[in-house]
């Protein structure tokens, strides 16, 4: 059975699980909103200390992809990429959709998005359905009734008429990804060579020039 | 010479993802150099933008790295320390360079160096030429212009610098407002050759004050008010105008570097080192104009030159592994787990700050 170290920095905080045998066996959280990139690799080297485990006891990484803080995905799927080339292993990316979702019936999960929007996507039995969509909570039509869960929820439920609601913020989302990981890890068709890369869900903020360049004569 | 020891160097700093194996010994041999260049993904906004790098970085630098164990012919067993520029640049791209690098360490269980990205430059002579301390450096950028004399692996003296732009930026301007292509440097260059550098007086600013301190912001805009005089004129520019301007341009430039390396020339000289030797560093380097005008000066005063070959000059991972090395070669050091990603990380900081360096300090 497998052993799986997975992490996130992609909100506020820096969070990690161990997964040993299909069991969380060590957890770890901080909240911080700096600070991430310093503070990431001694958290993780204290999961597997409280386990009695090493970095060669490891079969994959987890990664939290995102949607969320962009320098704060970057940490922890670069740091993440890094130990899977020095340990030899996989590191599977898991969107915090998926990790929500995780051990739910969740229909639709919701996660922060700056100014007041939240990003969702529809989930069936774990698996996200589709492209994830930004939206503002209040600001919907009404959809099928369905079960919303995540970051505003009960408004979001209340806009489109949902039958239900679970608030559910991001404290235990290092728990999800260990689940997600090694059930992707453990199904026959994975692929080892696929590398997690981030979930930006909005495009870089960079316009090109303005100005025109001068007209060639002659 | 004690056992060889064999270097990992990754490089993210700013719009170049680099990573290279390095490896002392009777001469240092540069195993692997792989530069991964981002120039296509910003060439339609003028200029680097900071979260494209990032972005690139992040999804780069573990590749970056495979390819050049790879070519080395090394797995990281073969690694004696892993070398990541700490710093100063575009804070995304440090970031990703750092974290990846943490994690190759943890895994190996390697000593892990922060690397300052402008001693990388300045140490460069002495990974391709064994240059002896301490040498008089002139690193002249896309981000950096500054002096500085290197007396020791960690130890610099910056005589002065660029108060605004950096004259590789200047370049880069000057392309995009002659309708050029970037990188401009190469592009400048390229039209200055049919042109006539006399034909528009620009400034040579700050060569009427005292010391080595730099400016080269107002050389575009007089280039821009020379430009638009042209356009209101004609409704646009013949060739003939954009050589002219890029040969003015570029003269200005080599003037005032010119002038400012004989200021610091003269500090350094009164030091009285062993072999004098002038260094350059950094990407405009390869200007021939700039670089002519440097030799021509070293000569002068009977002081050797040298100047790095090209790829060795702009940004790359060998120059990292090899500040990792002289760092090393100084006593054990580890910088662990806790590594900071520093935006700004001046070499000199006995040196004051320069003008216009913001109220964060000085940013290198």
């Amino acid at each position: 059975m497998a052993t799986l170290l997975a992490f996130d920095t992609a909100a506020a905080q820096c969070a990690a699980a161990l997964l040993t045998d299909g069991r969380i066996v060590a957890t770890r959280r901080t909240e911080m909103s700096r600070g991430q990139a310093e503070a990431l690799m001694p958290l993780l080297q204290e999961v597997l200390a409280e386990a009695g485990a090493g970095w060669s006891d490891l079969d994959a990484i987890g990664v939290g992809v995102g949607p969320g803080n962009f320098t704060g995905i970057r940490i922890a799927v670069s740091a993440a990429r890094g130990l899977a080339l020095s340990l030899g292993i996989p590191a599977i990316g898991v969107s915090g959709f998926e990790a929500l979702a995780d051990g739910t019936d969740a229909d639709l999960v919701s996660l922060p998005a700056p100014r007041g929007m939240v990003y969702v996507q529809a989930v069936a039995d774990g698996q996200t359905i589709g492209d994830p969509a930004q939206l503002a909570p209040d600001a919907v039509g009404a959809l099928t009734a369905c079960h919303v869960l995540g970051t505003d929820s009960v408004r979001l439920a209340a806009a489109i008429g949902a039958a239900r609601s679970t608030e559910r913020d991001l404290s235990g989302i290092a728990t999800g990804i260990a689940h997600v990981a090694a059930a992707r890890l453990s199904d026959p068709g994975f692929d080892r060579t696929l590398r997690p890369a981030p979930l930006y869900l909005r495009p870089a903020d960079a316009a090109p020039p303005r100005e025109a360049p001068p007209v060639m004569l002659g | 010479m004690d056992r060889p020891l064999t270097v990992l160097g990754i490089e993210s700093s700013c719009d170049d993802t680099a990573a290279a194996v390095v490896r002392d010994g009777d001469a240092p041999q540069i195993l692997s150099n792989v530069v991964s260049s981002q120039t296509d993904l910003h060439a339609a906004f003028g200029g680097v933008v900071p979260e494209i790098a990032a972005r690139a970085h992040a999804e780069k630098l573990d590749l970056c790295v495979e390819q050049a164990l790879a070519e080395a012919g090394l797995t990281l067993a073969g690694i004696d320390a892993i070398a990541v520029t700490a710093g100063p640049g575009l804070i995304g791209g440090v970031l990703s360079g750092v974290m990846c690098a943490k994690g190759i360490a943890a895994g190996t269980g390697l000593p892990l160096v922060g690397v300052n990205h402008l001693a990388g430059h300045a140490l460069t002579p002495r990974l391709t030429d064994r240059l002896a301390f301490p040498y008089l450096m002139l690193l002249v950028s896309g981000g950096h212009c500054q002096f500085l004399i290197v007396h020791a692996p960690d130890r610099f003296t910056r005589l002065g610098g660029t108060i605004d732009d950096a004259p590789g930026e200047a370049f880069d301007k000057t392309a995009k407002l002659l309708g050029l292509p970037q990188p401009g440097g190469p592009a400048v260059e390229a039209a200055a050759r049919a042109g006539d550098a006399a034909r528009f007086a620009f400034p040579r600013p700050l060569l009427d004050r005292p010391g080595c301190d730099m400016s080269f912001s107002g050389l575009k805009t007089a280039l821009l008010r020379e430009r638009d005089k042209l356009i209101a004129a004609q409704g646009g520019l013949f060739e003939v105008d954009r050589a002219d301007l890029c040969a003015g341009f570029q003269r200005a430039v080599a003037d005032v570097l010119e002038e400012k390396t004989r200021r610091a020339l003269a500090l350094y000289l009164a030091q009285t080192p062993k072999t004098p030797t002038i260094a350059v560093a950094g990407g405009v380097a390869a200007n021939g104009a700039i670089r002519s005008a440097l030799q021509r000066l070293a000569s002068e005063h009977g002081v050797g030159f040298t100047a790095p070959p090209l790829a060795l000059c702009t940004d790359n991972a060998a120059m990292i592994a090899w500040a990792g090395i002289e760092r090393l070669r100084l006593g054990p050091a580890d910088d662990g787990m806790t590594l900071a990603a520093r935006p700004r990380w001046p070499l000199d900081n006995a040196a004051p700050a320069m003008l216009g360096s913001g109220k964060r300090g000085a940013k290198a």
